[in-house]
């Protein structure tokens, strides 16, 4: 049981009364395990991240990380304590900070911050961006961004939203060597939700079909 | 839209200079003095055209317009407004006789500029219940730096005008060193910080929190004639008011006046205004009105005032003076420490 | 003419006679310095400093505080009223500074209402005041913060809005708790606007003159006032004035310079609005008292008090006179608001169209006009109108003194700002590109701006004109010097009746003057509500 990082059962969770998005989801990722969680739009993935990080309150059901309850219907642990990265399709980018202050916004110790930035930025090969705002950086950069600073406080395991959606395919495949570079180097668990099965095969070891909010 | 249309084009281009009529700036915002130049107009067929403002802004107005104000009549409270607009040469010189025959000189401009039309003192307020009658009674303006009133005297800003002139004439009667001296004294006596009108004045004596109050004499009226509600009403009823150095020269007073100017398009109009003010009846109309004194002989003030006394002896200082010194009393007040 | 020259010429023509009257008052700089200078240095000047610097300081303070965590509390949260908070937060825009001083006094004075109220309830000797004193500077800034803060609430509150939920979210995940949030992530992000609302306080503040002179205050205004008035010093006056100018330019220019700098476009396409977070309990009680303060001391207090002594005089003052005003009023605010707003569409339009530095510059100028108190800015433009008279008028038999063009152009260079402000953030939201793609589809100029931004900056336009009115509706030094024979506006008469201390008198305009205050502030309100974000 140990090695589980996330454990989920039978969760359910609507945003209506009528119909339901998340229907008795059952889950196990274990603490390497790169998961992909495959599906066309709307069918209730990115609402199963969300609850995953805190972000939403389940209907019914429990979610553990560690071993330690985080949600059921009635306790929610609030998304900044399960140290958990999200990565998202949306340009999540604070703006007003530049690709190194975006990079350390989520590290706690203050004498970490150059030194885990500095490699992260190498790992991403985004070191010449270091001191550019997100509006001067191009989306493929952004999303590299983006990464980085969900890597950079270390967290129990990473999600990623749709990372590459909004990019071009030329870009895609150059994204698709270089992380998946960054995540063989790293030892934590990945879980992936996307509408493309290619994607979902070179980054990932498994995938889970899912349809209108129930895995298949 | 139709009626803002009208409104615009009607004062888009200013004054359209009409046939019979008197224009006057007017620092003076009293509601009957509007029922007075209605009467006027009834009277004589001309229309009054009123601009009210602050004295000194309406002083640059005349000045900026120069020779193309369509100004007649420059109407203000307090001496000083009216020794500036003299100093600036902008007023001719009054010669109806019925005005200079009425009105005494040292409430006339020098050369007859301007003239008073009403007048009104500043006086003390007490409270009976916390000032011995034998301590207040024959108190003079010079007796307030007395030790003995330590904390017990309140008056307002001395940004107001009227403080304004008074220093002004202290200085005209004692000279600049005593009035300083004096001024000095009079701050360590106040009970608090000046602050609020000369009506919060007397009512903080009313409600015992000083025993003498500075205040002009026609707010005792307006408090008393239950106006300005029922509060004041009471508060009125609780001060007594004295009239300070009856015992050598006299008390305080300040005027309204008016003057007609010198570019005036309409100045055959604007002395008919003048003595329109001037007359018997209007006189008493706008002391009852008002609370101020008049300036006729004859005319008694409003009832509300005259059981306080319907004469009282005046510190003769020219008006006037009040203007020459003011820059001088501000000057002197600011060093004495008097906010 | 040629149609880039307009577009370009067009800031630096409205600059001339904006500033026409400021350079007049500048002038005096260059006059001769009285004696009086010797005497302000030594006894007074120091304090009308030190005192204005106290208000500034104090009022930006309690309106940050009040305006960007009321804004943060009804964009993020659920709780009981907030969808009435969310915009009667901003009804206090509708009491001018002076109104709520009135009020103060009426009701904290140590026989106010609120202290006899206190005094019967909990049966105490009259010696006894709850309440402290409001007539000093802690008064004043209360004052001033309580009836100014709408305008960083409204600039926070759209900003708030328009932040992206995938950032707010990214936060949490990076370990940042909701309060974290608040004042590590989006208030830096909304810092820009903030500080262009923070600006339009601090300028009311500086220029205001009818609370601090009630409150007896010795700020740099009245000093001003008390150096014409006391001293007869106009020159000195005028120079104090120019002081005061000067240093609000500097201001001004300076945080213009910091805010071009860090421009950021924020990138609406992928917006998705933020999700509220229902609250109960405690939490809801902390929400609601947070909101329903400002608003209970800056409008249901005042409103409270001026109903009550309007309710002693009866109805005596529903008259003519009452109804001219109030028609007067309206019409000239409604009219300054549309020149305003027009004005600052092509200006801003002008400068998106044909960019300069140097034009950006000169036109951010333009805003100073609401900086300068009232009276200054009238001198300056009794003395320019006599110009035009003399100069260009006189072979035409027509005088502009002392006629409304005068008054007008007055309330335009003084509430410019607003509409400004206004403008300038709802071009901001349009991308340049949108530009570029209608000057490739053959249109440009007029027809870009008529077809293209005209029909984008809607909202912006109407704001404008709204808070124009909502200003011009309170003006009151200008208004006495400036206005035509027999004219009065409901500031005039307000501030008649409370010049000659007859509080009672002067309700029945002051509440007009709130109701007319009011008839924009329902619309700002309900843009309000229609801005909120669908869930």
């Amino acid at each position: 049981m140990s090695n589980l990082i996330l454990e989920i059962k039978n969760l359910c969770h609507s945003y209506s009364e009528h119909a339901l998005s998340i229907e008795n989801i059952n889950l196990e990722i274990g603490s390497r395990d790169r998961v992909s969680i495959l599906g066309p739009s709307g069918c209730g993935k990115s609402t199963l991240l969300r609850l995953i990080a805190g972000l939403e309150k389940p209907d019914q059901g429990e979610i553990k990380i560690n071993d330690i309850k985080v949600s059921d219907n009635k306790n929610l642990i609030p998304p900044e304590k399960r140290n958990i990265g999200l990565v998202v399709q949306e340009k999540a980018l604070f703006p007003h900070l530049s690709v190194f202050e975006n990079i350390c916004f989520g590290i706690k110790k203050n004498k970490d911050k150059d030194l885990i930035a500095s490699e992260l930025l190498n790992l991403l090969k985004i070191d010449s961006l270091k001191n550019k705002y997100p509006h001067e950086i191009s989306g493929g950069e952004q999303q590299r961004v983006a990464l980085a600073r969900s890597l950079a406080p270390k967290p129990n395991f990473l999600m990623l939203d749709e990372p590459f959606s909004a990019l071009d395919e030329d870009l895609k495949e150059t994204l698709y060597k270089d992380i998946s570079q960054v995540f063989s180097d790293m030892s934590s668990a990945i879980l992936l939700v996307t509408h493309d099965r290619n994607e979902a095969e070179i980054m990932t070891n498994k995938q889970i079909r899912m349809e209108e909010g129930k895995f298949i | 839209m139709k009626k803002l249309q009208l409104l615009l084009i009607f004062s888009l281009f200013g004054h359209v200079v009409m046939t019979n009529e008197v224009n006057v700036y007017t620092s003076r915002h009293y509601d009957s003095d509007d029922a007075l130049y209605e009467e006027f107009t009834k009277e004589t067929g001309i229309a009054v055209n009123i601009v009210s403002g602050k004295g000194s802004a309406l002083l640059q107005r005349l000045k900026a317009e120069g020779v193309n104000s369509p100004a007649d009549i420059f109407f203000t409270v307090d001496a000083g407004n009216l020794w500036k607009v003299q100093r600036e040469d902008l007023f001719q010189s009054i010669k109806s006789e019925q005005i200079l025959k009425v009105v005494p000189e040292n409430l006339r401009g020098p050369n007859n500029e301007w003239t008073a039309i009403a007048k009104r003192a500043r006086v003390i307020f007490y409270n009976p219940d916390n000032v011995n009658e034998k301590m207040i009674k024959g108190i003079s303006y010079e007796d307030l730096a007395n030790p003995e009133w330590k904390n017990k005297i309140v008056i307002r800003s001395s940004s107001n005008m009227y403080n304004q002139s008074l220093v002004a004439s202290l200085i005209a009667s004692l000279g600049e060193v005593d009035t300083e001296i004096w001024a000095t004294k009079l701050v360590n006596n106040l009970a608090r910080k000046p602050q609020g009108n000369d009506r919060s004045q007397i009512i903080a004596v009313a409600n015992g929190e000083a025993d003498i109050a500075i205040a002009n004499s026609y707010y005792i009226g307006i408090m008393l004639s239950g106006s300005a509600g029922e509060d004041q009403l009471t508060a009125a009823n609780k001060v007594r008011m004295i009239f300070p150095n009856q015992d050598n020269r006299g008390t305080h007073i300040n005027i309204s006046g008016a003057g007609i100017l010198k570019n005036s398009p309409n100045p055959k109009n604007a002395n008919l205004f003048l003595e329109f003010l001037l007359s018997k009846r209007v006189q008493k109309y706008m002391v009852d009105k008002s609370y101020e004194y008049a300036i006729l002989d004859g005319v008694l003030p409003s009832k509300e005032i005259a059981s306080f006394g319907i004469s009282f002896k005046e510190d003769q200082t020219s008006v006037q003076k009040y203007g020459e010194l003011n820059p001088d009393a501000v000057r002197l007040m600011d060093r004495s420490g008097w906010k | 003419m040629n149609r880039l020259t307009f577009w370009r010429l067009l800031p630096f023509a409205v600059l001339v006679v904006f500033t026409a009257p400021l350079l007049i008052v500048l002038s005096s700089l260059f006059g001769d310095y009285s004696e009086n200078w010797s005497h302000l240095f030594q006894f007074v000047l120091f304090d009308y400093v030190s005192s204005s610097f106290i208000l500034v300081i104090g009022v930006s303070i309690l309106v940050l505080i009040l305006g960007t965590v009321t804004a943060w509390t009804v964009t993020s949260y659920n709780f009981v009223g907030k969808n009435i908070f969310e915009w009667a937060l901003i009804l206090p825009l509708s009491i001018p500074p002076y109104i709520l001083a009135y009020t103060f006094t009426g009701l904290f004075d140590h026989y106010g209402d609120a202290n006899n109220l206190a005094r019967l309830l909990l049966n105490l000797q009259n010696s006894t005041a709850i309440f402290p004193n409001v007539r000093n500077i802690y008064g004043a800034i209360i004052v001033f913060s309580f009836t100014l803060y709408p305008y960083v609430y409204l600039v926070s509150r759209s900003a708030f809005i328009n932040q992206s939920r995938s950032m707010k979210e990214s936060a949490r995940m990076l370990g940042l708790n909701q309060f974290q949030v608040f004042y590590k992530l989006a208030l830096p992000l909304i810092r820009p606007a903030v500080i262009g609302g923070l600006m339009l306080v601090i300028m009311e503040t500086l220029s205001d003159f009818g609370a601090v002179d009630h409150f007896a205050i010795q700020t740099f205004t009245t000093g001003i006032f008390r150096t014409w008035y006391g001293l007869y010093d106009i020159q000195t006056a005028m120079q104090l004035a120019s002081l005061l100018l000067l240093t609000v330019g500097v201001f001004y220019i300076a945080e213009r310079s910091t805010r071009s700098s860090g421009i950021y476009t924020s990138n609406n396409s992928t917006f998705s609005p933020s999700k509220e977070d229902s609250l109960v309990g405690y939490k809801a009680l902390t929400a609601f008292l947070i909101c329903f303060i400002p608003i209970f001391i800056g409008f249901i207090l005042p409103i409270i008090e001026l109903i009550l002594w309007a309710y002693e005089v009866n109805l005596e003052f529903f008259n003519q006179k009452f109804i001219s005003s109030s028609i007067n009023t309206l019409s000239l605010s409604l009219v300054t608001g549309m020149i305003c707003a027009g004005l600052a569409l092509l200006i801003n339009f002008s400068i998106r169209y044909k960019p300069s530095a140097l034009v950006q510059r000169f036109s951010s100028l333009l805003s100073i006009g609401y900086a300068v108190p009232g009276l200054i800015l009238a001198v300056g433009m009794v003395q320019l109108l006599v110009y035009v008279d003399a100069l260009v008028l006189s072979g035409l038999d027509i005088v502009i003194t002392g006629s409304l063009i005068g008054l007008v152009l007055a309330y335009v260079i003084k509430t410019y700002a607003l509409a400004n402000s206004s403008i300038e953030s709802g071009y901001e939201r349009i991308s340049s590109s949108l530009d570029d793609s209608s000057k490739l589809l053959g249109s440009s100029g007029w027809s870009m701006l008529s077809s293209i931004h005209v029909p984008l900056l809607k909202t912006s336009i109407l704001t404008s004109v709204l808070l124009v009115m909502s200003d011009v509706v309170k003006e009151l030094p200008a208004t006495l010097i400036l206005r035509p024979f027999n004219f009065e506006t409901l500031a005039v008469s307000t501030y008649i009746y409370a010049s000659e201390e007859r509080m009672l008198q002067a309700a029945a305009p002051a509440i007009a003057i709130v109701l007319i205050g009011l008839i924009p502030i329902v619309f700002l309100s309900k843009m309000i509500r229609s801005s909120r974000p669908a869930h």
